[in-house]
């Protein structure tokens, strides 16, 4: 088992996660023209239907947590979340990943939509766990896509911050260590050296996160996570930055003309004929 | 300072012009700066911005901040966010547009955070609200959108989506103060160690015909016939996520949300099922066409014409009525 170093040796890494309802559930209800708005009007009303999970990029996060352990490097690796009471639900299965411990700061303002908030409180727990030396997120959560949470951390702690990582690796030694950090970018992939501390948003191209074998989830829920309150942090009841307002779901109408034909080959040329007459081809 | 409207525009090509999208953000920013009763200014951060200065005046700018230097070509958060921190303050601004691009993702929670503010990225609408402005963007990918309302003492940081505004016309020999702001040392906490490709071939987001595959395809392989069309309808090849995440396509030919955003003439979904998250890259080309062999598939939703076929009978098909047309 590699150690968990408390003789303050070890690197010290927080994994920030958040539980969004299943986007391929919303994705459906959606479809099926049966995504509803709730009595608030600004979230979804599924009957309980769509499951609230991880945030995927954030189980991507703890795995790249997990791999820089794997590398040899000794650390200790706390998965942190703000959210409702059930919130906490995910942080049993990054423990059962192989995180060492995890915090939940409940919040009932979390439904707001509001990152800064969000980031406030975290930042005011790492600053509380005292030596954190790096800080990993996902991109974006899939819920409202913005991904504010990393980079207002990143301010808030004075941190460097390397958005959009495909991987990380932890360099040098207890003198001096930096993280080399590999970027999705769209002309491909970079390679950035980043100082401590840092925050640091992974991406999906990092792969497939593991699974927790039976026997840790076992273990794992048992385990409590830690509790803090968000006013231990806020003294602001509400939004702080942002405060999504309403929700709205489109009403779309489809318009597809299905090509008919005995065989594939007779609709294909049936469609090449149609975008032709249109002039889409060009030429 | 008066209060302006800010567009922030920032890894300016040495000498280049405005992008697109840096045209449509001045054309958000004159509608909201009307509203509000105040002037647009333009903050160009980048190699060398002279020409794009020019070009933000003769768009209606009516105060330009410049920090041109080298080494600013290529995005740098740190040294960006304190150059643009500076450039609100020298515009007294309430509100900041930036327009899409790789790197609002950083730039707009930063430069929120460091100045008390707050920010909203991919906002498809903004608008004033009395004395304020609210934002509009998807969530969940697109399957529906969110109202936002600011509720920070700071600056408004709104990173926008395409299309939201049209691009102001340009009169020539239209002129506006210019101020040079400062430019900070790096501070050295992150640095690029290897750059990515100088790809300088077409670019995905230009195509005018993209023909894209998903994971109907079956097999990785067969992704080449994919390729094979697109380059028969001299087009370029894409991909859903979820078979860039399968090895079968690479990144930079990933479609979508957290992918390229395509506008082209004809977008081909070849087993793709139509997720919201796929169709946020997409839903602006100007003809959509989806092979699937689910009737049901949500991808027909948005399509304008649709073959319900197996795909590997239907790209043979059309790549040989394509060559054929070519020849
Ligand atoms: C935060 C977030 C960001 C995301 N970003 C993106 C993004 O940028 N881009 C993106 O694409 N996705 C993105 N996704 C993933 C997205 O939600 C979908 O999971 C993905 O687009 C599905 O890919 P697909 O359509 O290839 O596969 P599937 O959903 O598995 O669909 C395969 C389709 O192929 C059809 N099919 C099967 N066999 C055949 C055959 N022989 N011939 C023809 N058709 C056949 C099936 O009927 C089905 O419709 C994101 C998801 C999240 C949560
Ligand atoms: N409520 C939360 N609790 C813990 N981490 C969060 C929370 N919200 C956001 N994060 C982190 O910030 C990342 C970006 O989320 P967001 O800013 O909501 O798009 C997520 O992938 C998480 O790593």
């Amino acid at each position: 088992m590699p150690a968990v170093d408390a003789s303050g040796g070890g690197l010290r890494i927080v994994v920030c996660a958040k539980q969004v309802l299943d986007p391929d559930g919303v994705n459906s209800f959606a479809f099926w023209g049966r995504l509803k708005v709730g009595g608030d009007g600004r979230s979804f009303d599924t009957g309980g239907m769509v499951p609230r999970i991880i945030n995927a990029y954030d189980e991507q996060a703890v795995e790249a947590a997990l791999r820089i352990r794997d590398a040899g490097v000794a650390c200790r690796i706390t998965v942190v979340t703000v959210g409702d009471e059930a919130a906490g639900a995910i942080l049993k299965r990054c423990v059962a990943m192989g995180a060492d411990d995890a915090v939940q700061i409940v919040d009932d303002a979390a439904g707001l939509g509001d990152g800064f908030r969000t980031a406030r409180l975290l930042a005011g727990l790492i600053a509380e766990l005292g030596d954190v030396d790096l800080v990993l997120c996902g991109r974006q959560g899939s819920d409202y896509d913005q991904g504010t949470v990393p980079a207002v951390l990143a301010e808030r702690l004075g941190a460097a911050l390397v958005t959009m990582s495909a991987g990380v690796a932890v360099e040098g030694d207890d003198e001096g260590r930096a993280l080399r950090v590999v970027r999705v970018t769209p002309r491909g992939e970079e390679v950035v050296r980043a100082a401590l501390p840092a925050v640091v948003s992974i991406s999906n191209e990092i792969g497939t996160p593991r699974y927790p074998s039976s026997r840790r989830m076992m273990q794992a829920r048992r385990q409590r996570p830690e509790r803090r309150e968000a006013s231990d942090y806020e003294s602001a009841p509400g939004a702080v930055g942002v405060e999504v307002t309403r929700l709205i779901v489109p009403d779309v109408q489809g318009h597809c003309r299905i090509i008919e034909g005995g065989s594939a080959a007779e609709k294909a040329e049936r469609l090449m004929r149609r975008l032709d007459d249109r002039g889409l081809l060009g030429g | 300072m008066a209060e302006h409207v800010l567009v922030l525009v920032t890894a300016v090509e040495p000498g280049g012009p405005l992008r697109d999208a840096d045209g449509e953000a001045l054309g958000a920013a004159q509608s909201l700066a009307r509203e509000r009763g105040c002037e647009v200014a333009c903050a160009l951060i980048g190699g060398g911005v002279a020409p794009a200065a020019t070009e933000a005046a003769e768009r209606g700018a009516g105060l330009i901040l410049t920090a041109g230097a080298p080494g600013l070509a290529a995005f740098d958060g740190g040294r960006c966010v304190t150059i643009a921190a500076e450039a609100v303050g020298r515009a007294g601004a309430r509100v900041v547009l930036i327009p899409r691009g790789p790197d609002v993702l950083e730039l707009a929670p930063r430069l929120a955070a460091r100045l008390d503010g707050a920010s909203v990225v991919g906002a498809t609408e903004v608008r004033a609200a009395g004395d304020d402005v609210v934002a509009v963007a998807a969530v969940f990918g697109g399957a529906a959108r969110a109202e936002y309302a600011f509720r920070a003492p700071g600056p408004r940081v709104i990173g926008l989506a395409p299309a939201v505004a049209e691009v102001p016309e340009r009169r020539p020999g239209r002129a506006a103060p210019t101020v040079a702001l400062a430019i900070p040392e790096a501070d050295g906490r992150v640095t690029t160690i290897e750059a990515a490709p100088d790809v300088s071939g077409p670019r995905l987001e230009d195509a005018k015909l993209v023909v894209a595959g998903g994971r109907g395809l079956q097999d990785g392989e067969n992704f080449a016939l994919i390729r094979e069309l697109a380059q028969a309808l001299g087009g370029m090849p894409g991909a859903s996520r979820a078979i860039v995440d399968d090895g079968w396509a690479s990144f930079e030919q990933q479609v979508g949300l957290t992918g390229k955003i395509v506008t082209p003439d004809v977008y081909f979904a070849v087993g793709i099922s139509g997720a919201s998250q796929h169709m946020a890259g997409c839903a602006n080309a100007r003809c959509i066409v989806a092979v699937n062999t689910d009737p049901e598939a949500p991808i027909f939703t948005f399509a304008d014409y649709g073959i319900v076929d197996d795909a590997l009978d239907v790209l043979p098909a059309l790549v040989r009525l394509a060559r054929e047309r070519g020849a």
